[in-house]
C-alpha cells in the first residue's frame, strides 16, 4: 500500500493551501482535486462572486504549473483559444504562437458566453489532449486540466453547452454561498492583504503527473465496478429520465472514485466513494423527461433517488 | 429489489404475539373435535399444533422445518398406532402397508374403510398446513379478519348443531381475535410508515389501551343482559325434515366403523357395518363368545376398576368360571379359525370353557380373573393365534334355582355401584318396572323385557353421544331411546345396579352367520363371525348359580339353555325361548344386527401407555428444539469462532461479519440496502457508543473491496468480533 501512494501527503498540502484562501469550501476543493487527479475537467456552475475563479487560481498557484485564463466573450474566436500562426518576416515563415489552451491549468471563465464554435475548440482540446491549428496537431502538455465556469442566471446572449459536450466534464460542481461564520471569516482575512498572495506552490508538475499515474493504479474490486454499472443502468431505466448516462459516464465515475479513494489515503475504492461522487458525476449527464421537469424535479434529486434504489455490494465471491 | 426494501423491521416479539394469537384461534378449531368426534388424542393434536407453529415461527430453513414436522407426524402415528418401536423396520413396513391399503380404499371410494392411522395422518397434515397458512395470514400479510370471522362462524355453527358448548370458546375467540386485529393493524402501520421500532419494543405502553378496550368490551358483553333466542332451535326442525324420525337435539356424533375395540370409556355415536371376517367357528349350535367383562360405569362408558394380575393358565386348562359347578352342563367342542386381518390377541371363548388346544404349542394364556380376559401370548408378546380348539361345558341355567336366589351379599359393591352423577330417575324407572315382582330373577327379566317395547328403537345411525354433563344411560332411557347393543346392555346393567342386583357388562361376539351345515364328520356347522358381530350383553349374578347372561338388545337372543322345574307354576317370564322379543326393525335380520362395541382400532392395546409416553417424549423433544433455538446464537458463535481460528480465511470472516449484521438486524438495526457498510457502522457505533463496529467494518472492507487476500483472521480480529457480539446480545 505504501509504495503505491508515495505522494499522497502532498495532496493534503494542496488542500491545506486551498483552505487558507477558500473558507469553508473544502469539499469543493477536494472534488476539484478529484477531477485533476482523474485527468478530467471540472465545470463550475454558480452565480458570480462566490469564488469560482479564486478557487482555480489557488489550485494553480499551489501546484507549480502553468496557469492560463480565458475570459469567454461572444466575439472570441477559436484561434484566440488555440493560438495562431503568424508570419515572421525575419525568418520568412509562419510561426505558431500558442493560445491559452496550451497551459497546464486553464480557467475557462463563463464558457457559455461564447459561440459554439469557440466552445468546441476548447472542448476538443479537453477530450483529445491536443489542438489542431492550420492542419497541425499540437499535443498538449501534461498535466492538462480545465476548469470551466458558467453562470446559470443570465441567459441573454449565452450559448448553453449541449449535453454531448457537458459529458466531457468529469464533474460538475457548484460553490454555493458561504455560511454566516465563513463569510465573516472571509471579511476578516481579506481586510488587509488577499490570502492568495501568501501561498506558495507545494507540488511540482512532475509530481502531479506521477500522482495521476498512481491514481490509475488504485484498485477497484469487481463488486464495486458492478455497483457503478448498476447505478448507471438504473439511470437508463428511470421513469423521470429521458436520456440516461452513457458508458463514458461509468468510466468517469470509476476514475473519479479512484481519485477520491487516493485522496482519502486508500489504494482501493469503496462503495462509499462511488456513492459520494455519483451526484457530481452523473447529474449533468442525464436529461429529465418533460413531465419530471414540469413536476419541478431536478436532476440532482433524481440521481439521489437512483442512488437510494441501488444496493450497495456487501459481499465478495471467494 | 423492491421486495427486499419492503421487508419489515418489526420486532420478533410482536410477530410472535400475533402468531400466537393465530395459534390460539386455531386451537379453538381443534377443541370441539374432541366432543363431536370420537378422537381420544386431541391433546396430541394440540401438542402437534404447538410444535408446528413453533417451528414456523422460527422461520428455519424450509427443509429443516419439513424434516421436523414430518418427523413429528411419524412419531405421533407410531406412538398411537404401532407397537413397534419408532426406529424398527416393522413400523415402516406397517406404515407403508397402511398407506397402500388406504390409497386403494380412496380409489375405490370406500371412505369408511380408511384406517384410523390414515385419518390421523391426514388430520396432522391439515394442522401442518394450517401452521403455514396462519403464518402467511397473520405474520406476512397481517390479515387477521378473515380467519377470525371464520372461527366465529365455525364455533357458532358447532354450538348450534352439535353437542359442543361454545360459551367460553366464543369469549376466548372474541378476546384473542380483537387483540390480534388491533396488534396487526398497529404492525401494518409501522410497516407502512417504515417506523423504527426498537424504541417501541422497550416500553410497549401503546398496547395497553388496546388490551383495556378489548377486555372492557368483552366484560361488558359478557355481563350485559341478552335476549332469549329469537329463533327456535333449528336442529330438531332440520332433523325432522331430513330423517323423519328425529333422535333429539343432542347431536349425531360421528360415524365410525364397528369392530371389537379396547376402549369403552366413551360410548355412543353412529357407525357403519364392517363385514371384515374375524373368525370361523365349527360347532354344533349357536353360542355367544365371551371376551371380557367390565365392572365400572363412569357415566360415559365402561372401564375396569381394577386391572388384576394375570394368571398363567397351565396346559391350556382354563380356570375361569362364570357359573357354579353344581349346575347341569353338556360337554361340547368348538374350533375357531381366525382371519389374518383380525387383531384380537385374546381368547374368544364360549361359556363354560375348560380346555384350549392352540395351534401354536408355545402359546400361553394369561387370565385376568376379574374380567375373564384371557390374553394369548407367545414369549410374553401378545399374538393372535391362527386357530384353536376349545372344549367347554355348556351350562343349563336352572330357572327355579335362580328364582329362589336371594340378592347376594357375598360380593362387595363392585358390581352394584353406579356413578354419583347418575340421575335419580334411572333408579326410579328401574324400581317402577320391577315393582310387581318379588324375586331377583323376575326383576331381571322384567327389565330385560322393558327394552323390547316402550319406544326403544334399534338403530346404528344417528346415535347420540352424551354431552359433557349428560349421562349415557340417562340419555338413552329418557331422551333418545335410539341405540345399539352398548346402549341396551349398559342401561340394563345400570338399572339392575340401582336395585342392588349385581350385574356386569360383557363384550364378545355373537355366533355370527351359519354358512354351512354338517361340514365335518362330527356334524359341526360352520359359522362366520365378522366385525359386525361384535356385541355386548349383560351378566347377572345369582347366588348358587353364578353369572347368567341376559340379552336386552332388540333383535338378539342369548342362546342359553334353561331348565324349568315343571312343578313350579308356569310363568311367562320364565323361558325366553318361548317368547323371544320380536325385532322391532325387521330390516335388520338377527345375525346382521350390529352390535358394536365402541368402535376403535384394534391395535390400540398400548394406547394408555403410549399416549403419556408420547406426550412426555414430545415435550422433551420440544424443549430440546426450543433449547437449541434459544441457544442458537451461542452455538452459531461458537461454530463460527472455531472455524475462524481453524481456517483463518476470508470466506469465514465474511460469514462471521454477516452474522453480526444478522444479529443487529434482529435487534432492529436493519441495514438499508443503499447504505454502505461504513455508514451503517457509524450508526451502530453511535448507538452503542463504541468504535468496534467501525473497526470490524474497516477490516471487512479491506477484505471485500481490496485486492488483498492477506487479510487473515487474527486473534485481535476475532476478539473484536466476539466483543461486538457480546455487546449486541448483551
Amino acid at each position: 500500500m505504501q509504495e503505491t501512494m508515495v505522494y499522497n501527503e502532498k495532496i493534503g498540502k494542496v488542500i491545506e493551501n486551498i483552505n487558507k484562501v477558500m473558507i469553508g469550501k473544502e469539499d469543493v476543493a477536494t472534488l476539484s482535486l478529484v477531477a485533476l487527479l482523474a485527468e478530467g475537467h471540472v465545470l463550475l456552475e454558480d452565480v458570480p462572486g462566490v469564488g469560482k475563479t479564486m478557487l482555480v487560481r489557488t489550485l494553480a498557484k499551489s501546484l507549480d504549473c502553468d496557469f492560463k485564463r480565458i475570459q469567454f466573450t461572444p466575439d472570441l474566436l477559436p484561434s484566440d483559444v488555440t493560438g495562431v500562426s503568424i508570419y515572421n518576416p525575419k525568418e520568412m515563415e509562419f510561426e505558431f504562437r500558442g493560445g491559452p489552451i496550451l497551459g497546464n491549468i486553464v480557467l475557462a471563465d463563463e464558457i457559455n458566453r461564447t459561440s459554439p464554435k469557440t466552445q468546441s475548440a476548447l472542448l476538443e482540446g479537453m477530450e483529445e489532449k491536443s489542438v489542431t491549428v492550420d492542419g497541425r496537431t499540437i499535443p498538449l502538455e501534461k498535466p492538462f486540466f480545465v476548469m470551466a465556469t458558467q453562470n446559470p442566471i443570465e441567459y441573454e446572449g449565452t450559448y448553453p453547452l449541449p449535453e454531448a459536450q457537458l459529458d466531457r466534464f468529469i464533474l460538475k460542481l457548484t460553490m454555493g454561498y458561504p455560511s454566516l461564520q465563513d463569510e465573516l471569516e472571509i471579511l476578516e482575512r481579506t481586510s488587509k492583504e488577499h490570502p492568495i498572495e501568501t501561498i506558495s506552490p507545494v507540488m511540482t508538475k512532475n509530481e502531479l503527473v506521477l500522482i495521476q499515474e498512481e491514481v490509475r493504479n488504485v484498485y477497484i474490486e469487481k463488486n464495486v465496478q458492478q455497483y457503478i454499472v448498476n447505478l448507471v443502468r438504473e439511470t437508463r431505466n428511470h421513469d423521470s429520465i429521458f436520456l440516461g448516462v452513457s458508458p463514458r459516464g461509468s468510466i468517469a465515475l470509476m476514475k473519479a472514485a479512484k481519485a477520491y479513494a487516493y485522496i482519502k489515503g486508500r489504494d482501493f475504492v469503496l462503495p462509499d466513494d462511488v456513492k459520494y461522487l455519483a451526484p457530481f458525476v452523473l447529474t449533468h449527464r442525464i436529461i429529465l423527461t418533460s413531465e419530471a421537469k414540469y413536476d419541478g424535479k431536478t436532476a440532482r434529486q433524481i440521481v439521489e433517488q437512483v442512488v437510494k434504489q441501488t444496493f450497495v455490494p456487501i459481499r465478495k465471491d471467494f | 429489489m423492491m421486495s427486499k426494501l419492503n421487508k419489515t423491521n418489526i420486532p420478533f416479539i410482536y410477530t410472535s404475539i400475533l402468531y400466537l394469537a393465530g395459534l390460539l384461534l386455531f386451537l379453538e378449531w381443534l377443541y370441539p373435535v374432541e366432543e363431536v368426534t370420537d378422537t381420544a388424542f386431541i391433546g396430541i393434536f394440540i401438542i402437534y399444533a404447538f410444535f408446528c407453529f413453533f417451528i414456523s415461527l422460527l422461520q428455519v430453513k424450509w427443509w429443516l422445518s419439513f424434516i421436523l414436522k414430518g418427523f413429528g407426524i411419524f412419531f405421533i402415528l407410531n406412538g398411537l398406532y404401532s407397537t413397534n418401536s419408532f426406529w424398527s423396520k416393522l413400523w415402516i413396513q406397517e406404515f407403508y402397508t397402511d398407506i397402500i391399503y388406504n390409497i386403494e380404499s380412496l380409489l375405490a371410494r370406500q371412505w369408511f374403510d380408511l384406517s384410523n392411522m390414515f385419518r390421523s395422518l391426514l388430520f396432522l397434515f391439515i394442522i401442518w398446513l394450517m401452521s403455514y397458512l396462519i403464518f402467511y395470514w397473520f405474520v406476512q400479510v397481517k390479515r387477521v379478519m378473515v380467519f377470525s370471522v371464520l372461527t366465529f362462524v365455525y364455533i357458532t355453527l358447532l354450538d348450534t348443531f352439535t353437542v359442543y358448548n361454545a360459551d367460553w370458546a366464543i369469549l376466548r375467540t372474541f378476546i384473542i381475535a380483537f387483540l390480534a386485529l388491533g396488534l396487526a393493524n398497529v404492525l401494518k402501520e409501522i410497516q407502512k410508515e417504515n417506523l423504527q421500532t426498537y424504541r417501541l419494543s422497550a416500553k410497549p405502553l401503546w398496547i395497553l389501551p388496546l388490551i383495556m378496550i378489548v377486555l372492557f368490551s368483552s366484560m361488558v358483553g359478557y355481563a350485559a343482559p341478552k335476549l332469549e333466542p329469537q329463533w327456535a332451535d333449528p336442529v330438531p326442525y332440520l332433523e325432522g325434515v331430513f330423517n323423519g324420525n328425529g333422535i333429539g337435539g343432542n347431536g349425531v356424533g360421528t360415524v365410525q366403523k364397528v369392530g371389537y375395540g379396547e376402549n369403552d370409556s366413551r360410548l355412543g355415536g353412529s357407525f357403519v357395518q364392517d363385514y371384515t371376517p374375524v373368525f370361523q367357528a365349527y360347532m354344533k349350535e349357536d353360542s355367544y363368545f365371551r371376551v371380557e367383562s367390565k365392572d365400572y360405569y363412569t357415566g360415559k362408558g365402561w372401564v375396569n376398576s381394577d386391572r388384576g394380575d394375570y394368571v398363567e393358565q397351565a396346559n391350556g386348562d382354563i380356570t375361569f368360571e362364570t357359573f357354579s359347578p353344581n349346575i347341569e352342563t353338556e360337554e361340547q367342542h368348538v374350533r375357531l379359525e381366525f382371519d389374518g386381518r383380525a387383531f384380537i390377541p385374546k381368547l374368544i371363548y364360549p361359556y363354560g370353557t375348560k380346555h384350549v388346544v392352540p395351534s401354536n404349542e408355545n402359546a400361553s394364556f394369561m387370565l385376568d380373573e376379574q374380567s375373564g380376559e384371557i390374553k394369548t401370548q407367545v414369549d410374553d408378546r401378545e399374538i393372535v393365534l391362527a386357530n384353536y380348539e376349545i372344549s367347554f361345558d355348556k351350562p343349563t341355567y336352572p330357572i327355579d334355582l335362580m328364582r329362589k336366589s336371594e340378592t347376594p351379599t357375598e360380593l362387595d359393591n363392585q358390581y352394584t355401584r353406579v356413578p354419583p352423577s347418575l340421575p335419580d330417575r334411572v333408579g326410579e324407572l328401574a324400581a317402577e318396572i320391577t315393582s310387581g315382582y318379588d324375586n331377583q330373577y323376575d326383576k331381571v327379566r322384567a327389565i330385560e323385557r322393558y327394552f323390547s317395547g316402550n319406544g326403544f328403537v334399534y338403530q346404528i345411525s344417528n346415535v347420540a353421544v352424551p354431552s359433557e354433563n349428560q349421562d349415557y344411560v340417562d340419555q338413552f332411557l329418557f331422551d333418545t331411546k335410539v341405540g345399539y347393543c352398548d346402549n341396551f346392555s349398559t342401561s340394563m346393567v345400570v338399572m339392575l345396579r340401582t336395585l342392588d342386583i349385581p350385574a356386569r357388562w360383557v363384550k364378545g361376539f355373537t355366533s355370527g352367520e351359519k354358512v354351512q351345515d354338517n361340514v365335518n364328520e362330527e356334524g359341526d356347522n360352520l359359522y362366520q363371525v365378522t366385525n359386525a358381530n361384535a356385541h355386548s350383553w349383560v351378566e347377572v349374578y345369582f347366588e348358587g348359580v353364578g353369572w347368567v347372561p341376559f340379552e336386552p338388545t332388540q333383535g338378539f337372543n342369548v342362546p342359553n339353555s334353561y331348565s324349568v322345574d315343571t312343578s313350579e307354576e308356569d310363568d311367562v317370564l320364565d323361558a325366553p325361548e318361548v317368547t323371544p322379543p320380536a325385532p322391532e326393525h325387521p330390516e335388520i335380520p338377527e345375525q346382521e344386527a350390529a352390535d358394536a362395541f365402541n368402535p376403535s382400532d384394534s391395535s390400540q392395546t398400548k394406547l394408555e401407555f403410549t399416549k403419556v409416553h408420547g406426550i412426555i417424549l414430545g415435550v422433551v423433544l420440544l424443549i430440546l428444539v426450543g433449547l437449541l433455538i434459544w441457544k442458537r446464537h451461542q452455538l452459531r458463535i461458537y461454530l463460527l469462532e472455531r472455524k475462524m481460528q481453524k481456517r483463518k480465511d476470508a470466506a469465514t470472516y465474511q460469514d462471521a461479519y454477516h452474522y453480526v449484521l444478522k444479529l443487529l438486524k434482529n435487534k432492529g438495526f436493519q441495514k438499508e440496502p443503499d447504505q454502505t457498510l461504513r455508514e451503517y457502522a457509524t450508526r451502530i457505533d453511535s448507538w452503542y457508543g463504541s468504535d468496534e463496529m467501525g473497526r470490524l467494518t474497516a477490516d471487512y472492507e479491506r477484505l471485500i473491496y481490496q485486492n488483498n487476500l492477506s487479510t487473515i483472521v487474527d486473534d485481535e480480529l476475532s476478539n473484536l468480533w466476539k466483543n461486538l457480539i457480546k455487546r449486541i446480545l448483551g
